[in-house]
């Protein structure tokens, strides 16, 4: 039982991380149309600007509130230099745009931290682990499931319960109709670009104590991502919640019975959804 | 008209003459072009004529390598026979792959097709017996051209095995898109949901061209693992078809020899930074992103507009 339960554990920790990094790229397709590839960079990038962080302050609180602001802001002065300009034409040119600065920032980071990864250590009250009935769990592992469902209901909060969410939605639903209606669209972009920059760079903050920030952690989570959200359904935010656990189950449950074959078990289970729901379970037909 | 027919015999001209005039290296780098112009060709049968851009080419390419790999080595067949063996195998696999992916369009397509290559270069990375994991399968030999006729050992020999194979292709390539065949691509291209209300459905046509790219990405893949000796996981990564996706945009979308170009010119300007620098990822990324943004056209396409405008 008690090894259920961790594995049950894993499994949501996981879910947690690819929660942060799926929503913003589920958030930007719905907005913008566009399938965002340097998304993961963002992550990887809160990673190691977490561990910046950490050095410099000796904490990790700040780390946690100064990353994603900074990442965010990076990802909006991304979007308003170059995306923008390219709305128009057919989505491939986005995707081609997005793989050109994933290479641009991933190499960045190499020349500025050098090959070797750099570990971050958790809070001292989140270190070691708690019991839980007749369940050990490390304690940093449980924060990051508590702090993707704060994030989760607070990113639906907001989406469905503010001025600024309904805007969005009405972006995403109908980008010309919203424009002529007087939403300033191109801020609304920008924003939600920026946004779901600074989610994916929280994520790295909040995965760097348990995986280190390491080159290529970017390009591993865009690939698990782009399988959450093929299942779940692009642009839709149950649809990220779904396929995150949904991944994050099938790689705990992989990697434990059957180790030489996890990924296969994902692209399995992807493969197998996709024959019934080509747009995903919550994902809406073009 | 004219124009581009004179190009097309100086290209042709100098094709020919290279093997005499350049230095051994000089000829293996244009045997490397070549192949990778062959892989961009390909892509660019789906990617620009019928609008289906996948981002799991590689994994036809990696598969043609592999096939090819393990004929040379194990049976020690001529070089032809693996050929066929890795274009054989790569659209073999294509066939389920391409039935699942082309009930999904537009990005959903682009993702599956990665998801699926993705998982054949899992299956390669992991089947140790088979592919050598992730040393790949090193020391395939160069054997002859037929049953004790020449060999191909010399790079003389191999770059116009190479040569023939990539001028055929295109030849093949250009009579399919001008055939009707390549005209139905060009309207499910253009509007899908016409050419369904028309009558017809897209599927088929797709599927068949889906399959058809990966068989001749396979033959460059089969050309690569004897031209540089191994096959590898890292020709089926996912980096390698994102590579693909570029090489097809800087040549020219649509327009068969442009990628060949856009091949040539991408590897090459790799090969340059490379000998400046370790990190010339850094200004591939910026190439790429100007190339996006201000030559949407690539150079074949941006060639050709500027000579109509004149």
């Amino acid at each position: 039982m008690a090894n259920l339960g961790e594995q049950l554990l894993n499994a949501l920790t996981l879910a947690g991380l690819l929660f942060l990094v799926s929503a913003g790229l589920s958030l930007v397709f719905g907005i913008l149309r566009v399938v965002n590839f340097a998304h993961g960079v963002f992550y990887m990038l809160g990673a190691y600007l977490g561990y910046t962080t950490v050095t410099l302050t000796g904490w990790f609180w700040p780390a946690l509130l100064i990353v994603p602001p900074v990442v965010g802001a990076l990802g909006a002065f991304l979007e308003s230099s170059t995306l923008r300009f390219i709305y128009r034409r057919p989505p491939i040119y986005q995707l081609l745009l997005t793989f050109g600065l994933a290479l641009i920032l991933e190499e960045a980071l190499r020349i500025l931290y050098g090959p070797t990864a750099k570990g971050i250590d958790p809070p001292a009250y989140l270190q070691g682990a708690i019991s839980l009935g007749s369940l050990l769990y490390p304690r940093y592992r449980l924060f990051v499931v508590v702090l993707s469902l704060v994030v989760a209901v607070g990113v639906w909060v907001f989406l469905r319960k503010t001025r600024a969410g309904l805007v969005i939605r009405a972006v995403a639903q109908n980008s010309e109709m919203a424009d002529c209606l007087g939403a300033d669209v191109a801020r609304v972009r920008t924003l939600v670009f920026g946004a779901a920059c600074a989610l994916a760079g929280l994520g790295g903050v909040a995965a760097a104590p348990m995986t280190t920030a390491y080159l290529g952690m970017g390009i591993g989570v865009i690939v698990d991502a782009f399988v959450v959200v093929v299942i779940g359904g692009l642009g839709s935010m149950g649809g990220s919640i779904a396929g995150s656990l949904i991944v994050g189950a099938a790689q705990t449950w992989g990697a434990f019975y059957l180790p030489e074959t996890a990924m296969v078990i994902m692209y399995a289970v992807m493969g197998a959804i996709l024959i019934f729901r080509p747009w995903g379970l919550f994902g809406e037909e073009e | 008209m004219r124009g581009s027919r004179a190009l097309a015999t100086v290209a042709l001209v100098a094709l020919a003459v290279v093997p005499w005039v350049a230095a051994r290296h000089q000829l293996s780098l244009l045997t490397d072009l070549l192949i990778y112009g062959l892989f961009a060709l390909s892509l660019d049968l789906i990617m620009g004529y019928t609008g289906m851009v996948s981002f799991g080419h590689a994994a036809y390419f990696g598969l043609g390598a592999y096939a090819s790999a393990l004929v040379l080595i194990h049976f020690g067949q001529p070089v032809p026979v693996a050929l066929g063996a890795g274009a054989l195998l790569a659209g073999a696999v294509a066939l389920p792959v391409g039935w699942f992916s082309t009930r999904a369009t537009g990005i959903y397509f682009a993702m599956l097709t990665l998801a699926f290559a993705q998982l054949l270069y899992t299956v390669a990375y992991k089947w140790r017996d088979l592919t050598g994991g992730s040393d790949g399968i090193a020391g395939v030999p160069k054997t002859t051209l037929f049953w004790g006729g020449p060999s191909l050992a010399s790079p003389q020999a191999f770059y116009a095995l190479v040569a023939v194979c990539v001028v055929l292709s295109l030849l093949l390539c250009r009579a399919l898109v001008r055939s009707p065949f390549g005209h139905a691509l060009e309207a499910i291209r253009e509007n899908e949901r016409r050419f369904t209300s028309l009558g017809r459905d897209p599927r088929p046509f797709k599927l068949v061209v889906f399959v058809i790219a990966a068989v001749f990405a396979g033959l460059a893949g089969a050309l690569f693992a004897p031209f540089r000796g191994f096959a590898s996981p890292e020709v089926m990564f996912w980096v390698f078809s994102g590579q693909g996706l570029m090489m097809v945009l800087m040549g020219g979308i649509g327009t068969l020899v442009g990628p060949i170009l856009g091949a040539m010119v991408f590897i090459l300007i790799q090969e340059v930074l490379s000998s400046y620098t370790e990190h010339w990822m850094i200004f591939t990324g910026f190439v790429f992103v100007l190339m996006v943004i201000f030559l949407p056209d690539g150079l074949v396409g941006t060639a050709r507009r500027l000579r109509m405008r004149a």
